[in-house]
This record gives structure tokens, C-alpha cells and sequence, in this order.
């Protein structure tokens, strides 16, 4: 057998046991050689579950297409190998991994996510209100929740709002554009 | 604007007709089958490798067996809505862009189908017209098809612009993003065609929009129609939001304006790229080496992939800006976006549907 032919049987391997499906071991599969090499290396080192490795397949095709280079020279960047090579345990390692695909995938979303919650965060609201940022920014719809047990705690929850309704305002702004 | 055709397919109840002949003498070396019911014909071919594909360069003439006005597949209450009235003369399109919402609108008939008993089309709109009469009806050919792409070989614009030219309050928008144009410089449009180009930034159209002509190509053939007694419209849909999208379509816009005056352009329309998973996966697999279908678009409200709302909508207020700075009269609207999204860019609620139509139809 070729080196071809044993990365090919121990990619199968991996995924099969994972249970990861066809559809995904074949795109995996049509990968050029270091990628699907340098793919199968994360995931056993990272020990990743069948759907984050789907999650990092499909991330890492994308940006290789977007940015015109090969899966494998996007895991070879450092923050990769700042997780591949790093200490702590396989899950944790293999949550940071996916979410560093994520913000590669994803810059200025990510960008703008971390912005807006350092906005919120600053409004130093009490426990009692949460502000629900929409889910990938996906709407320009901000969720405001007061869970309160007492009057007392619900006065105070208003009187937070109330107090801070210019910053929440500047939250609304940026999530409906003027970032 | 040459297309490749493997066949054409003609309905025996179409033998005769103008088209039918029209499409035969224009298409010689094509090969040319009848059919007695060509339904079957409009199906995908189930050994193609992209039956999808494969559709666009099957032409099949048939009769349209139901009604060609419908309101816009685009319509919905989640949306603000511009009041388009389609007239569906033709389905599916030759070119081939890789966003296009036809690879899952149309993949179950997804041949090129062109229809003969076009005639019924003008009925249809003239009994549409009588029945509101004083109102102004937005009547488009572009949304299933491209209005012009096959124009060459089927000349179905020159009665269509003919019949409208002495209709008052129809406003007929033709849709392309051909030059094919030759057809309409032949007709007095009598003010009432508007024709409109869908434009894209130069790295869109290369990375995305296959057999379409390019963005200068469109803008000189909107000149030349202008210069004809045409009026002209442009959309800028699917705008798509990659790294230095905001830069390239301003010059884009400043491009247009030096081809067109602002003042001679009776609507511009913004839309963000939007699919639906089914859309993207078609797509996706349609065009796997588009960078343009990987950016940052997320799961919405709406259930379809949109580019992820600050971004979007900075980029629409953008646009806005620069095209309320070149003509503040041009009228401008947001397609397939919700009210909110509306007034944040254009500072103001959307108008009714009808307002919309009545007022591209004085406009």
C-alpha cells in the first residue's frame, strides 16, 4: 500500500469508529494529502467528537476556498498549534480548536460579537437582567429578560434599565449597523 | 449574447406558432424534437451529473397551462415588499450564477422552458388592468427568467413593449443582465418599459455569475436603452459581503453613475445575499470553488443564511449614503427585507405595495 493509500484507510478508520457519515468521511477523503493529514492529526490529538470534526471539516474547506490556500497550511498557523501542541485536557483543547476555526471562519463576526459584549458587560447590569444578544447577530433584535422573585428586585431591575437605556441604545445601534 | 443548447424541444399544439418558428430558424445545427405533451420534457434528467445544468441548455417550447401573472415568489408578510407583479413568459435562465435562487426554486422542472401561447400574457395583463382601473400595475418577466437572454431568438420583447407602450398605468420592467438589446432599440417603448440591470462589482461577476455580460457591458446597454426612450433601474442583488465588499461597490456605484445620470434612474434596489439551506446546499454543491458562497453569513430569523446583521446593514447604509449623495430623487428600496432593517437604512418605513408600483410607475 501507498502512504496515499494508508492515510486514505486511516482516515476511514478514525471516522468510522466516530460514526461520522459518509457524506463527510468523502469530503475528508477528496482533501489533498497534508490536509487530510494534517485534519486527521488534530482530531485524534484533540480526540474530537463526530460532530465537531464535521464542524472543523467543513470550517476548514471553507476557508480554504475563501482565502485560496490548502487546509493544511491553515492548521500549521500558530494559534492551531498553540492548541494542538498545548497543555490541558483533549475537550477542553478541542472546544478552543473549534471555536479558533470559528473566528478564522468567521473574523468579523467574531469581532463584532466580542465588541458588543464588552458593551454589555460595561452596563454592569445586576443579575436580575440579562440582555440576550441575537444568536450570531442574526437579527437586529436585542432580548432584554428581568427574572425576579420580589417587587423589590423587579424596582430594581427597572431602575437599571431606566438608568442605562443610552447604552443599551448604543447597543442597538451597533447591532442594527453603525459598527 | 451566445448560449449552448444540447436540444430543443418543441410541444406539437406549438408547431406552428410564431415562436416555435422563430426558435427553429434562429437555432440552426440545434437539434429539434416535438413532443405530443412536453411536461416530461421540463423534468430533470435523472443521468445527468447536474440535472440542474443540464435543464438550462434543454430549450422546450410549449403552452403555459396556468395562469402567467402571479405576485412575487419574493412577497411575503416578513418583508417589506415593492409591488412586483410577475409575468412569467419563460422559466429557468442560460446563465448561471452561483447564488441563484432557481438551482432549488426551479430544480424540479428545471429545463428552459419558453412559452408560445404568450399572446394569453397580454390578455391576461390587459384583463388585470381593467379590473383596477386608475391603478398603477409594476408587470416583470425577470424573476423565474432572465427578460432578455434568449431576446434574440425569440423576440418576445418587441410585442410585449409594443403592447405596453400605449397602455397607461403599466409600468412593464424588463430584468437582465444580458446587452441582448438589439430587439428593444427596434420599439418605442412609449415611456412605459423600464428595463433593469442586476449589477455586481467586477470580482462578483468573474468569481459568480457565469455567461452573464460583464458589469460594463450591462452599464453601456443601459445607456444605449436610455438613449432609446427606455427608462432604466438597476439592482444591486445579491450584494455580497466579502473582505473589501463596501470599497467595490461604491466604485461600482460611481461607475454607474458615470455611465448614467442619476437623475435619468427611476429606482435603485439593495439586496443582501440570502439563501435558504436547501438554496445553499444546491449551490454549494453546484459551485464548489466560489469563494463569493463562503462568507459570513449566519442562520437568521427568516430560516435563511444572511450575512450577519451589523455587517449587512452597514453596508446597505453605505450604499445609501452614496447613492442619496449622487441623486437624492432616485427612489431606492430594500428587497426582501424586514421593516426594521427598512428604516434603520433608509430612515423610514417601507411603503404599501401598491405605493411602491404606482410610484415607479409615475417616477
Amino acid at each position: 500500500m501507498s502512504a496515499q493509500d494508508d492515510l486514505r484507510q486511516d482516515v476511514r478508520v478514525w471516522a468510522e469508529a466516530r460514526r461520522l457519515d459518509r457524506a463527510h468521511i468523502d469530503r475528508w477523503l477528496a482533501l489533498d494529502a497534508a490536509s487530510a493529514a494534517a485534519l486527521l492529526r488534530a482530531a485524534s490529538t484533540l480526540r474530537l467528537r463526530a460532530g465537531q470534526a464535521q464542524a472543523a471539516l467543513e470550517m476548514l474547506e471553507e476557508i480554504a476556498l475563501r482565502e485560496g490556500v490548502d487546509a493544511a497550511s491553515v492548521l500549521a498557523r500558530a494559534p492551531f498549534k498553540r492548541i494542538l501542541e498545548g497543555a490541558g485536557s483533549a475537550p477542553a483543547r478541542a472546544r478552543a480548536f473549534v471555536e479558533q476555526l470559528k473566528a478564522v471562519r468567521f473574523p468579523r463576526l467574531g469581532q463584532a460579537l466580542e465588541r458588543l459584549k464588552a458593551q454589555v458587560a460595561a452596563l454592569k447590569l445586576p443579575r436580575t437582567v440579562i440582555l440576550a444578544l441575537p444568536t450570531d447577530l442574526g437579527s437586529d433584535e436585542l432580548r432584554i429578560e428581568i427574572r425576579v422573585r420580589s417587587g423589590e428586585e423587579l424596582r430594581g431591575a427597572m431602575r437599571a434599565l431606566e438608568s442605562r437605556i443610552d447604552g443599551i441604545e448604543r447597543i442597538l445601534d451597533l447591532i442594527g449597523g453603525a459598527l | 449574447m451566445n448560449f449552448d443548447l444540447d436540444e430543443i424541444v418543441i410541444e406539437e399544439q406549438c408547431r406552428p406558432s410564431p415562436l416555435a418558428a422563430r426558435v427553429t430558424a434562429a437555432c440552426a445545427g440545434v437539434p429539434v424534437r416535438f413532443t405530443a405533451d412536453a411536461r416530461h420534457d421540463i423534468r430533470p434528467d435523472p443521468n445527468a451529473a447536474d440535472p440542474f445544468g443540464a435543464g438550462k441548455r434543454r430549450m422546450v417550447v410549449m403552452n403555459r397551462r396556468t395562469p402567467f401573472l402571479m405576485a412575487c415568489p419574493a412577497g411575503s408578510s416578513e418583508f417589506a415588499c415593492c409591488g412586483y407583479l410577475v409575468m412569467v413568459l419563460a422559466s429557468n435562465c442560460p446563465m448561471d450564477c452561483s447564488y441563484c435562487f432557481l438551482q432549488d426554486y426551479v430544480a424540479d422542472n428545471p429545463a428552459f422552458q419558453v412559452y408560445a401561447n404568450y399572446a394569453d400574457a397580454i390578455d391576461e395583463l390587459e384583463r388585470a388592468r381593467r379590473r383596477v382601473p386608475g391603478r398603477a400595475l409594476r408587470v416583470g418577466t425577470g424573476e423565474l427568467a432572465d427578460s432578455l437572454a434568449f431576446d434574440r431568438i425569440t423576440a418576445i420583447s418587441r410585442d410585449l413593449v409594443a403592447y405596453c407602450a400605449s397602455r397607461e398605468g403599466i409600468l412593464l420592467e424588463l430584468k437582465t443582465k444580458t446587452d441582448e438589446i438589439d430587439n428593444l432599440l427596434a420599439v418605442d417603448p412609449g415611456g412605459r418599459t423600464l428595463v433593469s440591470w442586476s449589477l455586481s462589482p467586477e470580482r462578483v461577476f468573474a468569481s459568480s455569475e457565469k455567461a452573464t455580460a460583464s458589469p460594463v457591458e450591462r452599464l453601456r446597454a443601459a445607456r444605449c436603452v436610455l438613449d432609446a426612450g427606455y427608462r432604466v433601474g438597476f439592482h444591486l442583488d445579491p450584494i455580497i459581503a466579502y473582505g473589501d465588499a463596501e470599497r467595490d461597490y461604491l466604485e461600482l456605484l460611481d461607475q454607474l453613475f458615470d455611465f448614467v445620470s442619476p437623475s435619468k434612474i427611476s429606482f435603485i434596489s439593495l439586496g443582501g445575499l440570502r439563501m435558504t439551506p436547501k438554496l445553499r446546499s444546491a449551490a454549494r454543491r453546484r459551485h464548489a470553488h466560489d469563494p463569493m458562497l463562503c462568507g459570513e453569513e449566519v442562520l437568521a430569523a427568516d430560516g435563511r443564511y444572511r450575512t450577519f446583521t451589523p455587517l449587512r446593514v452597514s453596508l446597505f447604509g453605505a450604499l445609501e449614503r452614496r447613492i442619496h449623495a449622487a441623486g437624492p430623487a432616485i427612489l431606492r428600496y430594500l428587497c426582501m427585507e424586514p421593516a426594521s432593517i427598512h428604516r434603520r437604512v433608509l430612515g423610514h418605513p417601507p411603503a404599501a405595495p401598491a405605493a411602491m408600483g404606482a410610484a415607479l410607475a409615475r417616477h
